[in-house]
């Protein structure tokens, strides 16, 4: 009775004067500047101009972005980064995650130690990384050298190279993220169904595949969504140890607009790719939305 | 059997071990090297043991003047920090006790604006913050920093205050408490651990951002990550310095990431995984 009684209460004055701070915040300075990219992606935009004299120039600046090789190089660069970095994660995640699920000695401490990489500025890995790789007095040479390793050892200077470095930065910031995400996703899973499928006498790997991956299929997919629409986001790490080089190898699409607008000034250029991107990341997080929010707001 | 479970056993703890060593490996060379002197630093093979010198923080931080940078960076943190929860909780606390029919769509506009990339929203803000001048002052970065951590800490919060017993709340207000009264005095004392790891985590991203504060500061508002780029200087790169300050920045880092690691993967997920 009670409990009907506070469902009929009307919270909205109370909901508008609570959120209002926030969202009116927001909408500022938030939404107004997205509208104000909109608009110029539309004009040519000079920044020495009042506004007057911007010329209105209708969809040109998103139809260079389909004649111009470099905008279709780093959007391929970013699509390549993107898939190999998120399947090495999701694959090393796994392997992580069910390490730390069948320890019980030193798992906190591990857990623990396992966040390091992750909370680190993402430029400071960057900076690490080439302090490693340093052809002077990197330890990454010396390791080559010492142990006679079959492995080249400048390796910013060939275009294939950097990408892979670039992908492994990825790799060794995020990994071990999805793996503390999966290992959250494996401890929910009931140990009944384990004993079912011991008692069905299924081996490691058929329990693997018809009992653990089924039933972490919620969290696998909150992990690659999640690090697909962050690695699409990429900058600081690849930006302080190739700066998008050699030549544009590793020149992912925000390095790339980020050149655009403030190395070119192409504003207007700028604002296109960035309606392009923004249209892009909220599909994506419409997917997320639906794969991860979907019923659970009820 | 028995033998072979040990096998297995010893086999994943060496896994782990390795993996550690890997992902701990770079960081722990960083801080050496911060250490060392030039002569040091550049030694073939690699140095372990050394002798210390603080040279590379004293230049850094006094010499070519990181300390404003590690200042700004304060600063820049603090009031994000501040008005972040400042405007972030009574949203929070809305979404936990007056819901209404439009809570999801404004939940998906909060979603929304955190997949937004920096650079898109990086873009308009410059060009705007030129023409009011607020280019190269705090008020410019801090806007900018709140504008990604406002959704992040009222979905969070969210999820905090959701835990507290809507019992206590009726209790309150039968004892004569307004609803802000109840807010403010009862149920954000009560999301207190929760509201500390929400601010440690706007605290970090705030700390580590690079790219927002890359475009908007300037001489005088500069954070440290902005400052590091300058030490790669076409004459040559001081790496003992460039250590001096990367071992600064990550230090309070990652001492805060250890207090609140319990809370870690919820805040990064949003909320999805628990």
């Amino acid at each position: 009775m009670f409990k009907r009684k506070r469902k009929l209460q009307n919270y909205t004055h109370l909901a508008v004067a609570f959120h209002l701070p926030a969202f009116l915040t927001l909408t500022v300075i938030t939404l107004g500047p997205l509208l104000y990219t909109l608009k110029i992606s539309f004009y040519d935009y000079k920044i020495s101009s009042s506004g007057s004299e911007d010329v209105f120039v209708g969809l040109k600046n998103y139809i260079n972005m389909f004649h111009d090789m470099e905008f279709v190089n780093s959007m391929a660069k970013t699509f390549l980064f993107m898939l190999c970095a998120v399947v090495l994660e999701v694959i090393l995640g796994v392997v992580l995650a069910m390490a730390l699920n069948s320890i019980t000695r030193f798992r906190k401490l591990f857990t623990s130690l396992t966040l390091i990489p992750m909370m680190v500025a993402p430029l400071i890995i960057g900076l690490m990384f080439s302090f490693f790789l340093n052809p002077q007095f990197g330890l990454y040479v010396w390791l080559v050298d010492t142990l006679h390793l079959p492995l080249p050892t400048v390796l910013t200077d060939s275009p294939v190279l950097a990408m892979i470095v670039v992908i492994l930065m990825d790799v060794w910031e995020w990994s071990p993220y999805l793996g503390l995400v999966f290992l959250a996703g494996l401890q929910s899973i009931s140990g009944e169904y384990y004993e079912a499928a011991k008692v069905d006498g299924a081996s490691s790997a058929q329990i693997f595949q018809y009992v653990t991956l089924p039933l972490m299929k919620p969290v696998l997919v909150v992990g690659i969504l999640l690090r697909a629409m962050e690695t699409f986001k990429e900058f600081d790490k690849p930006f302080i140890l190739t700066g998008g080089g050699p030549g544009n190898a590793t020149e992912v699409i925000d390095i790339f607009t980020y050149r655009q607008a403030f190395v070119s000034f192409n504003f207007s250029y700028a604002a296109a790719i960035c309606v392009v991107l923004f249209i892009i990341l909220q599909l994506c997080g419409m997917m997320y939305q639906k794969f991860v929010m979907g019923g659970e707001e009820e | 059997m028995k033998k072979n479970k040990k096998r297995k056993l010893i086999g994943i703890y060496l896994f782990l071990i390795i993996f550690l060593i890997l992902a701990l490996l770079p960081y722990f060379w960083l801080v050496l090297t911060s250490f060392k002197t030039r002569v040091d630093a550049f030694a073939i093979p690699p140095k372990v043991f050394f002798k210390a010198t603080l040279s590379n923080y004293r230049e850094a931080f006094l010499d070519k003047g990181f300390l404003m940078n590690l200042k700004n960076s304060i600063i820049i943190m603090l009031a994000t920090v501040g008005i972040g929860l400042g405007l972030g909780l009574p949203s929070a606390y809305a979404f936990s006790r007056f819901k209404t029919g439009k809570d999801s769509l404004l939940l998906n506009y909060l979603l929304g604006t955190r997949f937004t990339p920096v650079v898109v929203l990086a873009l308009p803000l410059y060009l705007l913050m030129s023409k009011v001048h607020l280019l190269d002052s705090f008020v410019g970065i801090v806007i900018a920093h709140i504008a990604f951590n406002l959704p992040f800490v009222i979905w969070m919060m969210k999820g905090f205050f959701d835990a507290i017993p809507k019992e206590i709340d009726e209790a309150a207000r039968v004892d004569g408490y307004s609803w802000f009264k109840v807010f403010l005095r009862i149920d954000v004392p009560l999301a207190k651990s929760g509201l500390a790891a929400t601010a440690v985590f706007c605290a970090i991203n705030s700390w580590n951002e690079f790219l927002m504060a890359l475009i908007l500061t300037g001489r005088h508002t500069a954070t440290m990550p902005v400052g590091i780029p300058g030490l790669l200087t076409p004459q040559g790169t001081i790496w003992g310095q460039i250590a001096a300050v990367g071992t600064i920045i990550t230090i309070p880092v990652l001492i805060f990431a250890v207090l609140v690691q319990k809370h870690m993967i919820a805040g990064m997920t949003m909320g999805a995984v628990k």
